[in-house]
């Protein structure tokens, strides 16, 4: 399997970042990941058709071509952070590129909370229906106490919180695969709906 | 009434905006409502301050107004990207959200009427670092909002405006009540001195809080566990704050947060102590300095745009000569990277180096480097290369074969930071130190190191020693440490002479009048503008070590630099200075190389962390749990072997090894090991289960290596020194990972520090020093070098500027 892996913050010190990369080494044998920092792309306005910035479609085109996207959110201010969200309205606004496209959640904080309401709020935003991803259903993975989380070469120590992730891997490889097969077999294909972006200014 | 409403989008046209201008001029008789775009907030990213115009702008706004109403539209079923950036600067460094009443309302085009960006946006502004009082209920939703306005952007419907008053009615209200909670409590202290402890960066942190009836009075800290740096500011300014307004609502400060947040906390809690909630006291406004956002002006002979060593010398130097300086630093404290120093001074003085004998081995050092076929040493060089053969013939021909006193001279040291830099890089350029540059370096570095004493640098004269990479010993330590000492007399003496330092004020970009440089403009710690109008500019803001991006850049010497590379700078170190000379046209030179120190702790960039023992007894393995070079490899080819192999790696040692550690104590190492920084087990095999190796593959590495000490000969690496065997438990590894050290490339000057441009001529007013300048160092700097660099031409810069404005 071929993944993109989201890192969903702009922030030069992450532990979303460390646990992406330390998944990418992980799951190395299961399945590529590939991480995207979304810190470069410009902030989202209602850019023209023909004018969409190449980062945007940079990132549209990696999640097409991905089997699936795996997006680690940190929370701010019960949230995701703006930044993902700006990222998520310009896959919404020009691309869609995330329809269908079956999507794991995870997440780390500081705190204990391991980042519980963003990732709440993210299944609510992915699931509208200008994204229309396939998020994986029952699959909370929340990290919390990430900054003692990894150890210097960036393994994940919690011996608990490793277990419930090589599940979850592992369900959502097999749920990517159940989706590709659902799809294939789907009768009707929704790409041309208008959104209201489209015919009218919100 | 006055209240505040957030346009909660950037797009031009919005109907969330027409309903706000709407409700602006409906309820004018009742209230004055101000309506405030978003559009220039930049993207939330928390390495960056709060200090967007606009977003200043809001929150001033926010604060004066009695309460905020804000329309959003829903994206994805939640609310914009730019509403939620804006509403992260305010619950960052900024609260203005905080207590204030709140409205929500919204407008979509379809049915929806913005109702889950609605909820979403009641659950942000309920986060703890908003903490706004939103109004329940009442919830206005304008769906198909396209069809509810008239042609003079008027609701067309008669219901709408009605539910639309009755909302607004209430929030008046809701306002009043909920202000009225923002009122301060009533209190008194019960009066005397408190003792609390609250959690340091290094530990626990005694305070003593002494209190009056209605007064905090004093703050006493036992700093004795702190390490020295950017804590010794914390502890001052924060009590500073905290007295001065009398409040727990003060900024803590950018890279010391931890820290600043103990001493607040551990004010807190004395504050409980004497029968007070701190609750209070953090509702308070911030201490009035701290909310002065002014605009500053100034004017003086130099400004200095860097407070590190190099900084500090030059305005030294102008004050000397009677002139007037500013230092303009863009951290908290002064000290950049020179307070960071775990080294002496290199100056050649040779009457003090003739007290100390020579040490086996020295001669052949020189003979060594004086047997380089004079091909292959360029032309400048080859007069001072004769004279110092000349130099070393009459020592070796007084001593013969008996014992003689420490050779040295600062030709012998031009020579060794010459050859020391000579480097070749991946694209086959060669580069090496510039001869003027580095004759005034070794022939004044005495001179810097007397200066710094007269200042108030007192030195140990009993030691002479070569800090690692130096190549001889010529040293000058002083008695207090290293960095601290530099610094402290400095600055002390650059406030006895009445020079200014402002801190926490980056400067942004130069003061150009008649297309000359006429001063800096910088931006103040509350986001003011700091305007200084001088004679000349001092550029000593030193490397770009902490700047990730233009590191890769620039970079043709390693192989690879890595996005997460870290660095045994501060973090102040990102490349300001060169970008500003960029900025006037300033040429560059020898960017691509930069000095790595290979031994540094992965995730902090840290020197001393983990055990750090001598090159004798530690040995060095790679991921796999494999040796792959000689220990007793120098910076650059140790660091060369270990980028080749991936980057991280492990020193290997057992407890008697350890005992040889300087760095360390047993607290530390327990507390490491419980974090996870360094690993420790009771066998080998348990080790490298613990660092991910195969532990058959380390036990044959650490087999082998046990066999070559008994042998006293290392056939696979040829290590030639040894000490201990690794074999008595428990058995640690601590990974290291090369950082980035210092960069020896920057502008171009000339020997009197002008700033130069890409044609060679100088660039009027401009003067740089230090780390912010290349040409000397070329592809490698020697330890100990950096020292004589930053005083020496830092002098050079004070002086320069001060002859030519006159």
């Amino acid at each position: 399997m071929n993944y993109l892996a989201i890192v969903g913050t702009n922030s030069e010190v992450s532990t979303n970042r460390m646990l992406l990369q330390f998944m990418q080494e992980h799951f190395k044998a299961a399945a590529q990941l590939e991480l995207y920092e979304i810190k470069d792309l410009p902030a989202f306005y209602e850019a023209e058709d023909d004018q969409v910035p190449q980062e945007v479609e940079a990132l549209s085109a990696k999640i097409l071509q991905a089997d699936g996207v795996i997006i680690a959110t940190p929370e701010y201010d019960h949230a995701i952070p703006a930044v993902l969200k700006s990222a998520l309205e310009w896959i919404s606004y020009t691309s869609q590129a995330l329809t269908d496209k079956p999507v794991l959640i995870v997440g780390a904080s500081h705190g204990a909370l391991g980042s519980s309401r963003a990732q709440a709020h993210l299944r609510q935003i992915l699931d509208s229906p200008e994204l229309a991803a396939r998020i994986m259903p029952s699959s909370e993975f929340l990290l919390g106490k990430s900054q003692a989380a990894f150890n210097a070469s960036g393994t994940l120590i919690y011996e608990d919180k490793l277990a419930e992730l090589d599940e979850i891997f592992r369900e959502f490889v097999l749920f990517t695969e159940i989706i590709t097969k659902l799809l294939s077999e789907k009768a009707v294909i929704k790409k041309d709906k208008k959104f209201a972006w489209q015919t009218q200014k919100a | 009434m006055k209240f505040t409403a957030i346009i909660g989008t950037t797009s031009p046209k919005s109907y969330n905006r027409t309903l706000l201008q709407f409700m602006q001029a409906h309820f004018s008789d009742k209230a004055q409502i101000e309506l405030l775009e978003i559009n220039e907030v930049p993207m939330f990213n928390q390495d960056t301050p709060s200090n967007s115009p606009q977003l200043l702008e809001i929150n001033d706004k926010i604060i004066a107004s009695d309460g905020v109403i804000i329309a959003t539209p829903e994206y994805n079923h939640s609310i914009p990207s730019s509403l939620k950036s804006l509403l992260e600067w305010l619950s960052f460094e900024r609260h203005p959200l905080d207590g204030k009443p709140v409205m929500i309302l919204g407008a979509s085009i379809d049915a929806q009427g913005s109702s889950r960006a609605q909820l979403h946006l009641r659950q942000i502004l309920d986060a703890p670092g908003v903490n706004a009082h939103v109004m329940p209920g009442y919830e206005f939703l304008l769906g198909n909002a396209h069809k509810a306005f008239d042609d003079k952007d008027q609701l067309n419907s008669e219901g709408t405006i009605d539910f639309l008053e009755i909302c607004f009615l209430r929030f008046m209200r809701f306002a009043k009540i909920s202000n009225q909670l923002n009122e301060e409590e009533d209190f008194s202290f019960k009066p005397g001195t408190y003792e609390v402890s609250s959690l340091g960066h290094g530990g626990a942190l005694p305070l003593k809080v002494s209190f009056s009836k209605k007064k905090i009075e004093s703050i006493n800290i036992d700093t004795s566990g702190e390490t020295e740096g950017l804590a010794d500011v914390v502890f001052v300014r924060i009590p500073d704050k905290i007295i001065e307004g009398q409040t727990l609502n003060v900024d803590v400060l950018s890279g010391a947060s931890e820290t600043s947040n103990a001493v607040i906390d551990g004010v807190a809690k004395a504050v409980k102590l004497a029968g007070v909630n701190p609750d209070i006291l953090k509702r308070r406004p911030k201490p009035a300095s701290s909310l002065n956002r002014g605009d500053e002006e100034y004017t003086c002979d130099v400004v200095v745009i860097g407070g590190g060593g190099a900084g500090l010398s030059a305005a030294a130097t102008v004050l000397q000569e009677g002139k007037s300086a500013i230092i303009l630093e863009k951290y908290p404290a002064v000290g950049g990277n020179t307070i960071r120093t775990g080294g002496p001074i290199n100056a050649a003085d040779p009457e003090w180096q003739r007290s100390f004998q020579e040490n086996p081995g020295e001669r052949h050092t020189i003979e060594a480097l004086l047997n380089t076929d004079e091909n292959d040493i360029h032309q400048e060089y080859l007069a001072d290369f004769k004279a110092l053969k000349n130099e070393f013939a009459t020592y070796q021909k007084h001593f013969g074969n008996d014992k003689g006193y420490l050779f040295d001279s600062p030709l012998l040291h031009r020579m060794q930071t010459y050859f020391g830099g000579k480097r070749t890089d991946l694209k086959g350029n060669n580069i090496y130190g510039q001869y003027d540059l580095v004759k005034i370096l070794t022939d004044r570095a005495l001179e810097s190191v007397k200066w710094l004493e007269e200042i108030g640098v007192e030195y140990n004269k009993d030691i002479v020693f070569a800090p690692v990479g130096a190549l001889w010993r010529r040293g000058h330590k002083p008695v207090k440490k290293y960095g601290t000492a530099f610094i402290l007399a400095l600055s002390k003496y650059i406030a006895d002479m009445s020079g200014t330092i402002i801190t926490d004020s980056p400067a942004k970009e130069f003061l150009i009048e008649d297309g000359e440089i006429k001063g800096v403009i910088a931006t103040g710690v509350n986001g003011q503008t700091i305007t200084i109008h001088a004679k000349a500019v001092v550029l000593a803001s030193g490397g770009f070590g902490a700047n990730t991006k233009m590191l890769k850049q620039y970079n043709t010497y390693w192989s690879n630099i890595a996005d997460d590379v870290k660095t045994t700078n501060s973090y102040a170190m990102t490349g300001d200075g060169i970008l500003l000379g960029q900025s006037v046209g300033a040429g560059l030179t020898g960017m691509g190389f930069t000095q790595m120190m290979p031994v540094a702790d992965p995730n902090t960039g840290e020197l001393f962390s983990g055990l750090q023992v001598p090159p004798e007894n530690f040995v060095i393995v790679n991921k796999q749990g494999k040796r792959f070079i000689n220990e007793f490899a120098g910076r650059d080819v140790l660091t060369k072997a270990v980028l080749a192999e991936g980057g991280l790696f492990y020193l290997i040692a057992d407890d008697e090894i350890k005992k040889t550690a300087a760095n360390t104590s047993q607290e530390k190492i327990d507390r490491q090991v419980e974090e996870g920084t360094l690993f420790r087990a009771d066998t080998l095999e348990q080790l490298a289960v613990k660092v991910g190796m195969d532990p058959e593959v380390l036990v044959d590495t650490i087999n082998k290596y046990n066999s070559y000490v008994e042998a006293g000969e290392d056939p696979e690496f040829h290590k030639d020194t040894f000490s201990l065997k690794v074999e008595k438990a428990p058995f640690y590894a601590t990974p290291r990972q090369p950082a980035v050290h210092h960069t020896m490339g920057g502008l171009k000057i000339d020997t009197a520090t002008r700033v130069l441009d890409e044609n060679n001529q100088p660039i009027k007013n401009l003067y740089a020093a230090g780390e912010v300048a290349g040409g000397i160092h070329a592809g490698n700097r020697l330890g100990g070098n950096a020292l004589a660099d930053i005083f020496t031409f830092g002098r050079i810069a004070g002086k320069t500027a001060i002859e030519e404005m006159n």
